[in-house]
């Protein structure tokens, strides 16, 4: 299997904030893959050297190309949405995407206007006059028009309603990801995007802490809705986290005898989002409560 | 080049047409609107006290009497005075083009769009340049011959109404053909004449935190004060070579048409304008411009601007929107 991105030991510090400190990755082709992780943990610095954007130290390899020395080259094969308002607002629609058309080799401009079919924006508008959620539009229509073999999102969906986050990742899915892409996506709404991963990162202070597939993941960690007089012995074993929902203890495992979880309480997959409050979150409870002690 | 490569290059060549129609576009044909109202509205003025237009038509027929080497040196001077302003504005416009090209998309963060195509960081810098030098000047020259051509027409009218043939006496002397190339070859001399000026806009613009064209004049200015304060300091006297002073120099002296050929030494305070012959070789010669071609300072210029151009590719390679 080939390889889309291949990272040892990679790094970049800022001074002495170590933005990314020392990252193992290898991700294969037909994968989409959330970098979770809180404000500050290194996220899109992460994003930005395997985009060519920022220098780093330590070894990495995007689609084979070095990405700090072959940006121009590598942007043949990768695309990427850095979050709503990058695109320049002095242009018009239709220049737009002449200029994508005309400056990228895998730019279809049949599939462009396929995609902005259904949505108000009209090529004469100038960016600028767009709202926020029609440069998303527009901008993921010029992505998704792009035959690329890596789509990096950076928050892609950052202040827009609902409705338009939905189909966002439903475009994606069934109309533009297959076994040959890979899709790598950064966003705090955790929720919209876990049933669409295959693997899952979590980043913390620049390393990461977990690093694998969904399958793997579920297989690992189970939460249990702990009957109420089973709750001393749940916490007796050791579980990551506890939480407390009308009344009933929560608990999340990392491993565990699956039998006698059985026996103790309803088992469940725990959501993306618990999962990252109970391997990232002391902290912030430790922040919390420092704020209100202050 | 490969053609990919080219057609990309005029691709972002017209980017930057689209980015700044202001400057390459209205300027352009402001200009030329105001040329005509100031000419047309001279024109009804003078009717009004020009009784039935006798002095005029009397100086048009004088004017068919004069020998041909005057009657060129007129024509072609006077077109060459309508282009002027053209090429003035197009120095001033390009300063400030050139200051902001690297800097505007880094404050709107288009930068990530951009550097999200697969086009090279020289490409790119390259591009601005490349306007800068030939897509802009072309079209200042387009915008003057236009002019030229409307004002030629007009005097046609007043030729006609005196009794003379406009053809004769003011279309062939215009000698147009060759007082086009001349322009042209002058634009892109005057270009790389003035690259190092460019060049160093480009630079302060690929990595100014904010108003790049101050940082690009204050840079300079302070270097060239502190030679002063050191020179006065340390020898009482003002400096032999003054940073200011070259710059100024370049950019005074590189101007056409209105300096091309008057090579005006200031040596010593003194303005020495005994040697400029005012004949049609002020404007109409090609060997003016190619003059330029064969100066040291010339080629120094040419070196230190692509050192600068290699800085802003540099800073351009590692710049994002933060």
């Amino acid at each position: 299997m080939s390889l889309t991105i291949h990272a040892r030991d990679l790094k970049r510090y800022y001074g002495n904030n170590r933005a990314v400190d020392g990252i193992d990755l290898e991700i294969p082709s037909g994968r989409i893959v959330g970098l979770i992780g809180p404000n500050g943990a290194g996220k899109t610095t992460a994003l930005k050297a395997i985009l060519g954007l920022t220098g780093y130290s330590g070894e990495l390899e995007v689609l084979g190309r070095k990405p700090d020395k072959d940006r121009d080259r590598l942007m043949e094969d990768v695309c990427f949405i850095a979050d709503v308002a990058v695109l320049p607002r002095w242009a018009r629609v239709w220049q737009v995407i002449e200029m994508t058309e005309r400056l990228h080799p895998r730019f279809s401009r049949e599939r462009c206007m396929h995609y902005l079919k259904n949505t108000k924006v009209k090529p004469k508008t100038k960016v600028k006059a767009l709202s926020k959620g029609m440069v998303v539009q527009l901008h993921l229509a010029l992505v998704m028009a792009i035959d690329a073999k890596l789509l990096v999102l950076d928050e892609p969906t950052l202040g827009l309603d609902i409705l338009f986050r939905k189909r966002f990742y439903s475009n994606l899915l069934n109309e533009y990801f297959d076994e040959e892409r890979t899709i790598l996506i950064t966003t705090h709404q955790v929720e919209e995007v876990e049933h669409i991963l295959t693997d899952l990162l979590f980043i913390k202070d620049g390393k990461l802490v977990v690093n694998a597939t969904m399958d793997a993941v579920h297989e690992r960690y189970r939460e249990v809705m702990v009957k109420p007089d089973h709750v001393e012995e749940a916490r007796a074993m050791n579980p990551l986290h506890e939480r407390v929902l009308f009344g009933r203890h929560i608990f999340l495992f990392d491993g565990g005898d699956i039998d006698r979880l059985n026996e103790i309480g309803e088992l469940h997959r725990p959501s993306v989002a618990d999962l990252f409050v109970a391997l990232m979150g002391e902290e912030y409870e430790d922040n919390a409560g420092a704020e209100e002690a202050a | 080049m490969s053609t990919r490569a080219i057609s990309n290059m005029w691709t972002l060549m017209r980017r930057e047409l689209w980015e700044s129609p202001g400057a390459f576009k209205w300027a352009p044909i402001i200009i030329l609107g105001l040329i005509l109202f100031f000419i047309v509205f001279g024109l009804i003025l003078g009717s009004r006290f020009d009784n039935e237009m006798a002095f005029t038509l009397d100086a048009i027929r004088q004017f068919a009497d004069v020998p041909e080497d005057q009657k060129r040196l007129f024509v072609t001077g006077a077109l060459f005075a309508v282009s002027g302003l053209f090429l003035q504005l197009l120095i001033l416009v390009l300063l400030f083009y050139l200051s902001s090209c690297l800097y505007d998309e880094r404050k709107d963060r288009s930068i990530l769009f951009w550097k999200s195509l697969p086009i090279s960081d020289s490409m790119t810098v390259g591009s601005k340049v490349l306007t800068a030098w030939l897509l802009a000047p072309a079209i200042y020259l387009l915008a003057a011959i236009v002019t030229q051509l409307l004002v030629l027409l007009i005097a046609s009218g007043y030729g006609l109404m005196a009794g003379i043939n406009p053809i004769t006496e003011f279309w062939l002397p215009a000698s147009l053909p060759r007082l086009w190339l001349v322009m042209a070859l002058g634009l892109l001399v005057q270009g790389l004449w003035l690259m190092p000026i460019y060049a160093w806009l480009v630079f302060c613009s690929s990595w100014a935190p904010r108003v790049p064209i101050l940082v690009a004049v204050a840079v300079p200015a302070a270097i060239s004060l502190l030679q002063h304060a050191w020179s006065m300091l340390s020898s009482f006297s003002l400096p032999q070579f003054n940073l200011g002073r070259i710059v100024l120099e370049r950019l005074g002296s590189g101007l056409i048409p209105s300096n091309i050929g008057w090579q005006v030494e200031s040596r010593n305070g003194q303005v020495d304008m005994g040697d400029v012959t005012f004949s049609e070789d002020v404007f109409m010669s090609f060997s003016n411009s190619l003059d330029f071609l064969l100066r040291p300072g010339m080629w120094i210029g040419l070196l230190i601007a692509l050192a600068l151009l290699a800085g802003a590719v540099w800073f351009r390679r590692r710049a994002t929107d933060t």
